[in-house]
């Protein structure tokens, strides 16, 4: 008896240590029993609004849906090791500044043969040629991304005495005038409203119009575009132009709902914010009306800030440029191809969906009735820009008195975009980008508070550049 | 007679075996998760093995050269040693003054137990709330400029995470307000091992509290400080959470907060993921806390009796228990 208790008690000990293994192989058996399994892999919820949406048409068809997210890469890391060690999902969801690395990978299927159905959608080339190589196309994208500079109204007649959207974009038409404005604002506001939350607001600006790319021939390349940079974004610190509130942390989101409060308890404001056209219904909207805080030490709420939705217009700005993006690829070698390349047809190139998706069909209960567990937030709202041309002509005017429309006093902002799509190229985007300008944060940082020259702050930049790409050639 | 005799080596025999048996899952999961790893970096740091692609081929030593050519290793080698000395100098420090206060006879301090789980609870939050919070407490608008200013604490708001002096200080403090508790609780355990009646015969000797410390306390309580200070730096070396969550995941700013596991992740996340450039730092890692705990061992282990292997053996065992 004793001998059968502790073998039994081995055996447990043992099968314990294994158990971590058996999970994949279970899941590997159901997907052969009937029904379809399609794993999804992606940085947002997005997708998976675009997954329910997709089960409504298919119900036979399982979605098993992973989101990481992408803050400090962890999403494309965890991406390549999947990829590398064949544990790949089926479809996965790929940012701008990542999506060349993988598109020149040798890891996404051809996704060609759908290109017929885009040119039939007149899908925007430079969604397109971002994911094209070697003549093959392997991602297609349900967004197109032109940016824009939103401003306030109310302050615009303050300091420049209109509101009007065409005046104002006169004032700021390049970058020289937008620094004068910038001076203008300061000097009457007596320092209390920034032109904008920082410095990092602009960047994208200039990296947008460089004339060569990252990598010219394997060796880093300079624009001269990167030393205006250094030397605006110089002045806008020095001046106090800027209000030193980083993208996406408190400060910046608090100047959208004028909660933005200095270390001295003055309020400040900022008047202008650079975002593209999923910027505005996922940031500027949702952050523009009053937050309720909690007051400390009882159980009250406070509401912060105040609403600002009207008081917001929408402009082209001193540059042209386009931020972010997502497309969708196909892992090669997946069990389900024929699926996946359903699906992503679906999502990107199918015009009942991109209207569905632009004019915010795909409300909270739209979605629960096809799968009554995805919770009460997934949903999406109008707005969003989409990636086909013919779509987007059909349904612009549709947006004249969307809930965008209002927040912009009756501009339309779906219209602005739709004038500058056509125009973004996208001819300058390599897969190193992402890694180059991130190693460019610390030493314009260092040039623009003033302790490093420009000298240093280059020698900086190019010493993360080698650390980070041990390929390229740095001199 | 001889049957029985049989029947006894037998049963002898198989005993034996089942010992084999019970310590199987440990070796099968050293042997897996620990030794094959640890091989497999040192074969993959002399390959220019990337994620991207799937061929690789072997390139001797070129990995270790590049590494020992890039500033940024150098850097974050001595990032890594000097957050690390700055945060354990005051972890050890106030944790022993701690220990004495609270095993004083002569103090009688109330709640100890208490106190102690205090100190410790940092130590279960999870390092990525951690430097969320402290992030948020530190940022420009955030609440230790508002309130600094206004008390008068320094005169203008400071961008703490763009100042290389204030970020290295704020992972410092994190570190040491994370594991001093633990530090306590492992020097509590070695003070209470000690048998009182040194204490009692000191005092009628006319010992004061200093000399107590330094005659008695501190040599009895040598094991319990190697086994501190060699896993404190096993982990110090390998410090990676709270740096990589606090700013940008690059060390930032200037590099200041990257520690070389830190380095060791950026390579391996790097655009292509270089896994081999990665498991050389990995293999540098490996080098630099075997040699440093090689040498902390020889130089306190040195004068040990038996009597000081046996606490340290409690110190461990108290440590497992509440850890």
């Amino acid at each position: 008896m004793k001998k059968l208790i502790s073998m039994l008690l081995v055996l447990l000990l043992t099968v314990s240590v294994f158990s971590g293994c058996g999970k994949t192989e279970e899941q590997a058996n159901s997907n052969q029993t009937g029904e379809k399994v399609l794993k999804i892999w992606s940085f947002t919820d997005e997708i998976k609004t675009m997954a329910v949406a997709y089960r409504g048409k298919h119900p036979d068809v399982k979605i098993e849906y992973t989101m990481i997210p992408m803050t400090n890469g962890e999403y494309q890391t965890k991406l390549k090791s999947a990829l590398q060690s064949g544990e790949a999902p089926d479809i996965i969801a790929l940012e701008a500044s990542f999506v060349r690395e993988f598109i020149e990978s040798d890891y996404l299927e051809d996704l060609s043969d759908l290109l017929p159905l885009a040119q039939e959608l007149r899908t925007y080339q430079f969604t397109i040629d971002m994911a094209t190589y070697d003549g093959q196309v392997k991602a297609y994208s349900y967004q197109a991304t032109p940016g824009a500079m939103f401003y306030r109204r109310s302050l615009a007649k303050k300091y420049f005495g209109t509101d009007d959207p065409e005046k104002i974009q006169e004032l700021v038409s390049d970058m020289k005038k937008f620094e004068e404005a910038a001076k203008i604002v300061k000097e009457k506001s007596k320092g209390n409203t920034y032109m904008v939350a920082s410095v990092g607001d602009f960047t994208n600006l200039f990296f947008a119009n460089r004339e060569k790319p990252w990598v010219v021939d394997g060796k880093l390349y300079i624009d001269p575009k990167v030393d205006e940079l250094f030397e605006i974004a110089k002045s806008f610190r020095q001046n106090g132009y800027e209000a030193q509130a980083n993208q996406w942390q408190e400060g910046w989101f608090a100047g959208m709902n004028d909660s933005l409060v200095d270390a001295k308890g003055n309020p400040k404001q900022v008047f202008s914010y650079f975002l593209p056209t999923w910027g505005l219904p996922y940031v500027l909207m949702p952050n523009s009306s009053p937050k309720e805080v909690k007051v400390e030490g009882s159980d009250k709420t406070k509401k912060v800030g105040k609403d600002t939705s009207g008081d917001w217009a929408c402009i082209r700005g001193p540059m042209p440029y386009q931020w972010g993006g997502t497309w969708i690829a196909v892992v090669k070698g997946t069990k389900n191809l024929e699926l996946a390349k359903d699906f992503v047809k679906f999502a990107t190139l199918d015009e009942e969906n991109l209207k569905n998706w632009a004019l915010g069909v795909y409300t909270n209960e739209y979605l629960k009735k096809i799968d009554p567990n995805i919770g009460d937030k997934l949903s999406q709202g109008p707005g969003d820009f989409v990636s086909s041309q013919k779509v987007v002509e059909e349904i612009v005017d549709k947006f004249d008195d969307a809930s965008t429309s209002k927040f912009l006093a009756g501009q339309n902002s779906y219209r602005s975009f739709a004038e500058a799509a056509p125009y973004i190229s996208l001819k300058l985007l390599q897969g190193t980008d992402d890694a180059i300008q991130r190693a460019l944060n610390d030493p314009l940082n260092n040039y623009v508070s003033g302790k490093a020259t420009k000298e240093q702050a280059i020698k900086q930049f190019k010493e993360a550049v080698k650390n980070t790409l041990p390929d390229l050639i740095v001199e | 007679m001889e049957q029985v005799l049989k029947k006894k080596k037998h049963s002898r025999i198989n005993k034996n075996h089942y010992g084999y048996i019970f310590t199987a899952p440990f070796i099968i999961g050293f042997l897996l998760f620990s030794l094959y790893p640890l091989v497999y970096t040192f074969y993959l740091s002399l390959t220019d093995m990337t994620l991207m692609s799937k061929s690789y081929k072997f390139i001797g030593l070129a990995n270790f050269k590049k590494l020992f050519e890039d500033r940024f290793f150098i850097q974050s080698f001595l990032n890594t040693w000097k957050i690390w000395l700055i945060n354990f100098i005051p972890q050890l420090g106030i944790a022993m003054l701690l220990a004495v206060w609270f095993t004083s006879t002569r103090l009688k301090i109330k709640f100890v137990g208490f106190w102690r789980t205090i100190y410790y609870l940092p130590n279960i939050l999870m390092p990525a709330t951690i430097a969320v919070l402290f992030f948020n407490l530190f940022s420009y608008y955030g609440p230790v400029n508002q309130i600094g200013v206004r008390i008068g604490l320094f005169k203008d708001a400071i961008d703490f995470f763009r100042s290389s002096t204030w970020t290295v200080g704020i992972v410092a403090f994190i570190q040491w307000w994370m594991w001093f508790g633990t530090t306590l609780i492992i020097i509590m355990a070695g003070m209470t091992s000690i048998s009182p009646s040194f204490y009692e015969s000191a005092m009628v000797d006319g010992a004061n509290s200093w000399q107590m410390f330094t005659k008695i306390t501190l040599p009895l309580l040598r094991p319990v400080l190697v086994y501190i200070l060699v896993t404190s730096l096993v982990g110090g070396m390998q410090m990676f959470d709270i740096p990589y969550m606090l700013t940008d995941g690059r060390g930032s700013p200037n590099g200041s907060i990257m520690t070389m596991n830190i380095l060791m992740y950026m390579k391996f996340s790097s655009n292509k993921g270089h896994i081999g450039a990665a498991a050389s730092v990995g293999v540098m890692i490996f080098l630099v806390t075997c040699i440093s705990a090689l040498i902390i061992i020889k130089l306190l282990k040195e004068k040990e009796s038996k009597r000081e292997i046996k606490s340290i053996n409690r110190g461990v065992k108290a440590y497992e228990l509440h850890g």
